[in-house]
């Protein structure tokens, strides 16, 4: 079986299983296979994403889809995100469907729309076509902006409408970009129809105009650097995350922020080629990655609502990826590894926020005090997760934040460095004080004590035992496909 | 008539509707005004590539105009009279200042492109000053109006204006991605529309400044 079969399976199950989902009458049946489904397409995407990397690369459809080590890398985060999510959801949403929280319209949209965001943010991660990239950005747009308001609320369609209208005209941006490298691209006299794929431009990429190459790097910064939530682009984040529901939360801040940063990556080897590779990209995305991390800490510190302070934290550790891609060497692979911690560690703090937040009704963290004696599982997967998003050693993330700070400080970069230290400080500091609060603090409401249940045990524990794992051993295929998959985006010479 | 009188032509009705949308005060009248800009841009490619690859700039041009032309003002009306909403724009920033601020935008644009050293093309050389000034123009729309539907037609505007520059920077995107932009948009006005009429259902007003309860 060639390479490139394993991309259309990539796209069609999803799209399969959405179909599915559309024409399933009992709410109980479409959860069932949002959480079997959800999961199968997770190892799906795992195991696909391991044959493309040993296969080095692959390509479908007349050269429009082309997969490489950058691509197969993010597959798989979208895989262990999603996957893991499904898994939640099912258990999320089990009760409001008993009771009638949620419709039986409600539940099959939500499905739909679940494995329509799976397909869309696939087609991002397999196009080779930039105009095609940027059709499946839109398209996530577009089809998770009702999963935010699945519970329809004054606050939720707040939060909706700044998500269509901030990403939809940012991302419009991001074409005008797109349109630009085709623009650069022009008196190469390429084919028109080759003339945006990422795999011919690559080859040629000395040879682009620079002066256009400069202008659509910065248009696609500012497009789907709106869509990554990179500060001060990030007036929709906070919103979209706090109002919806805690497996949409984890979506958005464990993958679908990826993928519009991996549209950035996918063009700065082109603009850094272009402009004669002296890190002009490369210095804009260090500056973009250090506001955000000190917009976040400012915002983290005066925090009082979980989601909201774990939405500032997910623009802190974007910010953490931009700023190693920018710093480059061994920032780079540090990047793209922090990318993976963040990953595991900012789902499992949605997870258990938002099933705190169905026993408390709230998700206010003064309200939450002393939450981890009441449901010792997801308290402890929330202290955790937050410990663990803070860098606590030995725990991956602190690893790969300080890998990216070596980087840094290897570049001589060091002005970069202390600011990032004071960032990651006043993160640490601010965060501190919310774990101490959940684990320990004087409990003001009282829930009925929840039972721990198996399901609810393996992801909490399983995502915490991965974090340390990473943390002290990085297995060796990891590390290979990380090191290939940063050689895709190249390093600072 | 020469192809590039056509171009023109079409970009002088850009132009004209741009300011018309910045002036007028009803809401009905808006949707009509952006629903002719969208004709217009929709045809651009017809009279630049209507020699070679004519099939192409058909299929171009006849989904441009049946989206923007028919699909949107009959979506967004429907939404105007379901909400019930006030017909008048009531927008943050006066007629008068806004056709100012359009007219400063044009020649803005045209200052851009005198220093952008663009390559010739067949669309001559107005076509990207009027795109850029057309995004120019929506952005405004955007953030100086108070309905939700106005903003919602600066999406438009702006994706109007992002067309003619593509048309004249580039003319050779490939159908295949020129049908998704044009299907995204589609789709993006419809999911659009469909939250206005929500927060209209759920608030009594459509009125975006008071969207405000979700801050720090």
């Amino acid at each position: 079986m060639g390479a490139g079969v394993w991309i259309w399976i990539l796209l069609g199950l999803p799209t399969l299983f959405a179909g599915w989902c559309l024409v399933l009458r009992a709410p109980r049946q479409v959860l069932i296979l949002v959480g079997v489904g959800g999961a199968a397409w997770g190892m799906v995407a795992g195991i696909a994403a391991w044959r493309l990397l040993g296969a080095g690369s692959a390509t479908a459809a007349y050269g429009w889809l082309h997969v490489d080590a950058l691509s197969a890398y993010h597959l798989f985060l979208l895989g262990l995100v999603q996957g893991a999510s499904s898994v939640y959801a099912w258990g999320y949403f089990r009760s409001e469907v008993a009771t009638g929280g949620l419709t039986a319209g409600q539940t099959r949209r939500f499905g739909g729309l679940w494995f329509g965001a799976a397909a869309a943010m696939s087609l991002v991660l397999l196009s080779n076509n930039l105009g095609l990239m940027w059709v499946g950005i839109e398209a996530t747009t577009l089809l998770t902006a009702f999963l935010i308001c699945l519970h329809v609320s004054p606050l939720s369609l707040e939060a909706t409408w700044k998500y269509l209208v901030v990403c939809s005209v940012g991302v419009a941006f991001a074409f005008v970009g797109t349109l630009l490298v085709g623009a650069s691209a022009q008196h190469l006299g390429l084919d028109p129809s080759e003339m945006l794929l990422w795999t011919r431009l690559r080859a040629s990429a000395p040879h682009l105009a620079a002066g256009f190459m400069k202008l659509a790097f910065l248009f696609m910064l500012v497009g789907y650097g709106t869509k990554a939530g990179l500060a001060p682009l990030h007036s929709w984040l906070p919103d979209a995350h706090s109002q919806a529901p805690a497996p949409v939360s984890a979506l958005f801040s464990g993958f679908m922020l990826n993928a519009a940063f991996y549209c950035v990556l996918r063009v700065l080897p082109l603009v850094e080629a272009a402009t004669g590779d002296r890190g002009w990209g490369r210095d804009l995305l260090t500056a973009l990655g250090l506001v955000s991390i000190l917009v976040a800490a400012a915002f983290i510190v005066f925090q009082r609502d979980g989601k909201r302070l774990l939405a500032y934290s997910s623009v802190e550790h974007l910010g953490v990826i931009a700023l190693g891609v920018g710093v480059g060497g061994v920032g780079v692979v540090a990047a793209l590894w922090h990318a993976l911690n963040h990953a595991v560690a900012k789902p499992l703090a949605f997870f258990a926020v938002g099933r705190l937040g169905k026993l408390y009704g709230t998700h206010d963290l003064g309200a939450l005090a002393g939450a981890a004696r009441r449901s010792v599982c997801w308290g402890a997967g929330f202290c955790g997760g937050l410990l663990v998003l803070i860098g606590v050693a030995p725990f991956a993330i602190f690893m790969s934040e300080f890998q990216v700070l070596r980087a840094a400080a290897e570049a001589r970069a060091f002005e970069v460095v202390a600011l990032f230290l004071v960032g990651t400080a006043i993160v640490f500091v601010g965060a501190l004080r919310h774990v101490i609060g959940t684990a320990w603090g004087e409990a003001c409401s009282a829930p009925a004590p929840e039972p721990v249940q198996a399901m609810d045990a393996g992801l909490v524990g399983g995502a915490l035992l991965c974090l340390l794992v990473l943390g002290v051993w990085l297995p060796v295929p990891l590390a290979n496909a990380l090191s290939a998959a940063a050689r895709v985006i190249g390093a600072r010479p | 008539m020469s192809p590039g009188a056509g171009v023109e032509a079409v970009l002088a009705l850009v132009v004209i509707t741009d300011l018309l949308l910045l002036g007028s005060s009803r809401l009905r009248s808006c949707i009509r005004v952006v629903a002719v800009q969208g004709i217009m841009v929709s045809l651009l490619p017809l009279f630049l590539h209507g020699g070679e690859g004519a099939a192409r700039a058909w299929a171009l041009t006849a989904g441009g105009v049946a989206v923007k032309g028919a699909v949107f003002p009959l979506v967004l009306l429907r939404v105007l009279r379901e909400a019930g909403v006030h017909r008048e724009v009531e927008p943050f920033v006066g007629h008068t200042l806004s056709v100012l601020v359009g007219a400063s935008a044009l020649v803005a644009a045209l200052w851009v492109e005198t220093h952008l050293h663009l390559p010739a093309t067949a669309a001559g050389p107005l076509a990207v000053p009027v795109g850029l000034a057309t995004m120019l123009i929506g952005l405004f729309v955007i953030v100086s109006r108070r309905k939700a539907i106005t903003q919602v037609l600066g999406y438009i505007v702006v994706e109007n204006g992002i067309y003619a520059v593509g048309v004249a920077l580039v003319g050779g995107v490939p159908l295949l991605v020129e049908l998704g932009v044009l299907l995204d948009v589609f789709v993006a006005v419809f999911i659009m529309s469909i939250a206005a009429y929500h927060i209209s259902r759920e608030f009594d007003h459509i009125d975006v400044d008071q969207l405000d309860r979700l801050r720090g």
